[in-house]
């Protein structure tokens, strides 16, 4: 059963180094979305870039400083009581919205395992 | 040149040492397709078999091995097999030709590569941007699920999709996809460009794979696809 409904993508972007209250931002973020129950959140480590401080973002030996995008799809009111706390726990970055259609598969376990 | 969807298959069954020519009829029949361009032929010996004149032919017995049957097959285009069938008809003097319908589902060619085909390249401007997320550990018959899906995207001509591995995440399932130590689920989103029509056809596929998950669709600008084959090369397989 398919069902196609509308809804918000969203996707912030900072570094890997960033931290909220002393653990990793992405961490912080990835727990608040829990609380706020948000549907899901998926965490991306990129492999370079860089941003509006212009500073590159990689790998190096001893600090761990590559971009993060966290991608999160969900209702535009659910996203409404998320971005301005996100926006709270972030120093730098980019937060960008946009329009998606999404499909939900659940089906249950057994079923053509 | 062959290309895939439908085609015909031709089957002809001679004996080896029946004669065309001052020559073995089955080298005639190979040299005769190979000068018409057919893409492919291949001719087989078999280890046992009768025909028509009901006399077992057999490697076993070294008296019956003169006869052993020959059977040559290619594959073209149902108008190449009827420019070519006549003078086959007339060549195969002792034997049997058969025809039949059959499905091309790959033809791939590394030093020649077929021309280019046109779903792709007619995409312009607008697209579709299909994400699909899943987790690491998710399973398709055995195998891991994203695995499975860029497969089987492939196997429908979709233009590209890439395998993106998330370092933390949760979803309606609830858990928290993580690395550990002892186990290892981590967030996993595919992401699918192509047409509408294309995409549309694909989530139907991917939705019977998946147990769980999501598929999100956006609409994006397309400003640049570059071809997988240069329009040099393919002309040059055409001539």
């Amino acid at each position: 059963m398919r069902t196609v409904k509308k809804a918000q993508l969203l996707r912030l972007h900072f570094c890997e180094s960033d931290q909220y209250n002393g653990k990793p931002l992405y961490e912080a973020i990835v727990d608040l979305c829990r609380e706020l129950k948000i549907a899901g959140a998926t965490v991306f480590r990129g492999l370079e870039g860089y941003g509006e401080t212009a500073e590159i973002h990689r790998h190096r030996l001893i600090r761990k400083d590559q971009p993060i995008v966290v991608t999160i799809v969900d209702t535009p009111e659910n996203l409404g009581r998320l971005i301005p706390e996100v926006e709270e726990m972030m120093d730098t970055g980019m937060i960008a919205t946009s329009e998606v259609e999404y499909v939900r598969i659940e089906k249950p376990p057994a079923a053509g395992a | 040149m062959l290309q895939k969807g439908t085609a015909k298959k031709v089957t002809i069954f001679v004996n080896e040492d029946t004669q065309h020519h001052f020559g073995s009829l089955f080298d005639a029949i190979l040299e005769f397709l190979l000068h018409k361009g057919v893409s492919g032929a291949t001719a087989t010996r078999a280890i046992a078999g009768f025909g028509a004149h009901q006399v077992m032919h057999t490697t076993k017995i070294e008296i019956l091995t003169e006869h052993l049957p020959i059977r040559i097959e290619f594959i073209e285009s149902a108008q190449k097999v009827d420019e070519i069938m006549p003078t086959l008809y007339d060549m195969v003097t002792d034997g049997v030709i058969e025809v039949q319908d059959t499905n091309v589902v790959k033809v791939a060619n590394k030093e020649h590569p077929s021309p280019p085909k046109g779903p792709h390249t007619e995409m312009k401007g607008t697209a579709r941007l299909m994400r699909i997320y899943m987790g690491e550990s998710d399973k398709w018959m055995e195998e891991p699920l994203y695995e499975a899906v860029v497969k089987r995207l492939r196997l429908m001509e979709i233009a590209g999709a890439t395998v993106y591995r998330g370092i933390l995440g949760y979803g309606a399932k609830g858990h928290t996809h993580k690395s550990s130590w002892f186990s290892r689920d981590l967030p996993i989103m595919i992401s699918v460009v192509d047409s509408e029509e294309k995409l549309a056809a694909a989530i139907t596929e991917i939705e019977s794979m998946m147990q769980d998950g999501i598929i999100v669709l956006s609409d994006v600008d397309v400003i640049r696809l570059v071809h997988s084959r240069p329009a040099a090369e393919s002309s040059h397989a055409n001539g």
